[in-house]
């Protein structure tokens, strides 16, 4: 077990811009991190310098105190389990997760001893004596984790292992993992594209994107007080809402103009905001954070809205409605009774709104 | 046209049942069939034909060169062991698979190489692989021959072998480095972390995956050292080295007489080995390639 530092970590590849750009990660001993972002964002190079495939351009990778830039994946003492799982087709699973302790010379009898207890745990001991040809997705995976369990490592390296399963597959499989960190508490990176999978499974999410760490934080952290507009916009779904808004300051204090609403801002949300020089903001609401207003007026700003589309997902009801121009999406609890062309008042909890700078994009609150 | 008017055929039960579109086929389909099958077994009789001489003459003491019936003797057979066809047959076996040996372990790790690694104008490099593979080895003799003397190499069955293996290698690198490609890199990734070294990486994963692909090289390489006759010729002139490519040739110049019978006999003699060696590895052969499974998608 081992803590996990990456200082100023760049890597850039022949005549193509930077794939990882300035990264300062650290990970605690025995923390389950997910690494987390589209496409190219830079996270699976991330991990594969970690793991020693790829040498940093720039930076130092220090695992358990040790530099280890130049250090070869053999001596790391790493596990890593691969998104197609990386299982040698010409062994039967037995030899498959014995390979590791062959090389390290462990004595025949705990081999045989480890592997059937590994099998064991992970219910894969009937496919012992099977080449991987022979097994199905689920089942591979299961040995690929066996075989990086079995290596006992300082850290778990995870490159988007469930992403080929089917859905529930998928979930099971998250829980299991979960299980699995409990028992075995090895510092963990887990690289995925799936925001469900880093909300559900991480002790802290590092969000990434075009090569740079966005933030880095616990799942409810990022939800509720996102760094910028792209963390704001990849956590949560349906996605954020997002409005061009403007901040007022006159004798009465601080006001926020949005969706023709003006709503003073008052107590500690206007202290924080009165001293900044910005004007322009965009203003975000999640889904669930703007509801049918009811009929008495309270204090929170109501706009008028048409309903576009009605999407029952059975425990909630996601509603797309149009205010002005504005699409503006909502999640409401179950049974709506609403259809397409119904006129709805909308209430804004302004304690849940996001403010971001409209220029840097940066968070305000 | 209005839906009114669409006439919907009705089926006419009482009319003729024709099967129109088999009935059209069978005829022109027939004398397809049997216009193939006929030029192919007329080719099939072309190249087998001197097979077929090639055993009634080791079967007839008064062979010639015109089909006979066979005579069922095993004179020529003894003739040809007596002229040395046994001997010779060891000396090849010796030079095949010397050179089977030192040409598949230098390709296998010279392919390994450029597949895996960066190597300093690697593109050149292949395409100079690729252009030595065409290169005529009369052209090279001469120099090598010159080089052996100086060296005192020469009438060294050990010596010719490494000649042969070069000969070969040019192909058996491309060839090898083609299906070493195929091993998914991310096997080696996998091993490496669980800590093995190059070699051990080399010899547990990629030479077992790649092993069709081996076993394709050395059998060409055994075949093309087998039939070797100019480099054995020139490289070891002596007599008790010659392998069957040169010994053959007793039977032919010697007065300009052709001795067909012998010759015929220590033809299939000399043969025999590289059809037994085909026999066995057409059936590893079949296994093909065990990537399913390990690596999805």
């Amino acid at each position: 077990m081992a803590d996990i530092v990456l200082s100023g970590v760049s890597k850039y590849f022949k005549g193509e811009k930077a794939a990882v750009y300035d990264l300062d990660l650290e990970v605690e001993d025995g923390e389950f991190v997910v690494v987390v972002g589209p496409s190219g964002c830079g996270k699976t190079t991330t991990l594969r310098m970690l793991a020693g495939f790829e040498t940093p351009t720039k930076g130092e990778i220090r695992i358990g105190g040790k530099v280890m830039n130049q250090v070869p994946p053999k001596d790391r003492d790493l596990a890593m389990v691969f998104q197609n799982y990386a299982l040698f087709p010409h062994m039967t699973i037995e030899k498959n997760l014995a390979f590791g302790m062959k090389i390290r010379r462990n004595p025949k009898s705990s081999i045989k001893k480890e592997v059937e207890e590994i099998a064991g745990m992970l219910g894969i001991t009937p496919l012992l004596g099977r080449k991987p040809g022979e097994l199905s997705g689920g089942e591979r995976q299961r040995v690929a984790l066996g075989r990086a369990l079995l290596r006992r490592p300082q850290v778990f390296l995870l490159d988007e292992p469930l992403s080929n399963l089917d859905a529930a597959l998928r979930a099971q499989m998250r829980v299991e993992l979960k299980r699995i960190h409990a028992q075995f508490p090895v510092t963990t990176i887990y690289v995925t594209h799936d925001q469900v999978e880093a909300m559900t499974m991480a002790d802290r999410v590092a969000l990434m994107q075009g090569g740079r760490l966005q933030q880095i934080a616990k799942p409810e952290t990022l939800y509720e007080k996102p760094s910028n507009i792209f963390v704001a916009s990849f956590v949560g779904t349906p996605k954020i809402n997002f409005f061009p808004g403007k901040l007022s300051r006159s004798v009465d204090g601080l006001a926020i103009d949005f969706l023709s609403m003006k709503q003073h801002l008052n107590g500690s949300l206007g202290a924080k905001l009165l001293p900044l020089p910005v004007e322009d903001v965009t203003v975000g609401f999640r889904p669930e954070d703007i509801r049918l207003a009811p009929r008495d007026e309270g204090d929170l700003p109501v706009v008028t809205a048409t309903v576009e589309l009605v999407e029952p997902l059975g425990s909630e009801t996601n509603v797309v409605a149009r205010v002005m121009d504005q699409v503006v999406t909502c999640k409401f609890p179950a049974r709506t009774g609403l259809t397409s062309g119904d006129v709805i008042r909308l209430e804004f909890d302004i304690l849940q709104m996001k403010l971001f700078d409209q220029e840097s994009s940066m968070h305000l609150n | 046209m209005a839906i009114e008017e669409l006439e919907i055929p009705v089926l006419d039960e009482e009319a003729p049942k024709s099967d129109g579109y088999a009935t059209r086929r069978i005829r022109p389909g027939l004398f397809q069939g049997v216009s193939v099958n006929v030029v192919l077994a007329l080719l099939g009789v072309v190249f087998l034909l001197p097979l077929i001489w090639l055993l009634d003459a080791s079967l007839n003491p008064h062979a010639s060169a015109a089909l006979t019936t066979p005579a069922w003797s095993l004179k020529n057979f003894r003739a040809a062991l007596a002229a040395g066809a046994g001997g010779a047959i060891k000396n090849s076996l010796y030079l095949a698979i010397v050179s089977t040996i030192v040409a598949t372990v230098v390709s296998t790790l010279a392919a390994f190489v450029l597949s895996r690694r960066r190597v300093p104008f690697k593109a050149s490099l292949l395409l100079l692989i690729l252009f030595l593979t065409g290169l005529p080895v009369t052209l090279l003799l001469i120099p090598i021959f010159e080089i052996f003397v100086h060296l005192g190499w020469v009438d060294s069955p050990f010596y010719t072998s490494l000649v042969l293996a070069a000969t070969s290698v040019p192909f058996t690198i491309w060839l090898l480095k083609n299906f070493i490609d195929q091993v998914p890199r991310e096997l080696e990734e996998a091993a490496a972390i669980e800590g093995a070294s190059e070699l051990r990486i080399l010899w547990r994963i990629v030479i077992p995956l790649a092993m069709p692909g081996i076993l394709v090289a050395s059998i060409l390489t055994f075949i093309n050292s087998w039939g070797s006759f100019l480099i054995p010729l020139v490289l070891d002139a002596n007599p008790s080295s010659q392998p069957g490519a040169v010994g053959i040739y007793q039977f032919m110049s010697a007065n300009g007489v052709v001795h067909f019978g012998p010759l015929a006999a220590y033809s299939i003699l000399f043969s025999a080995p590289v059809v037994v060696l085909y026999l066995i590895c057409s059936r590893w052969l079949n296994g093909g390639f065990a990537f399913a499974g390990g690596v999805k998608g």
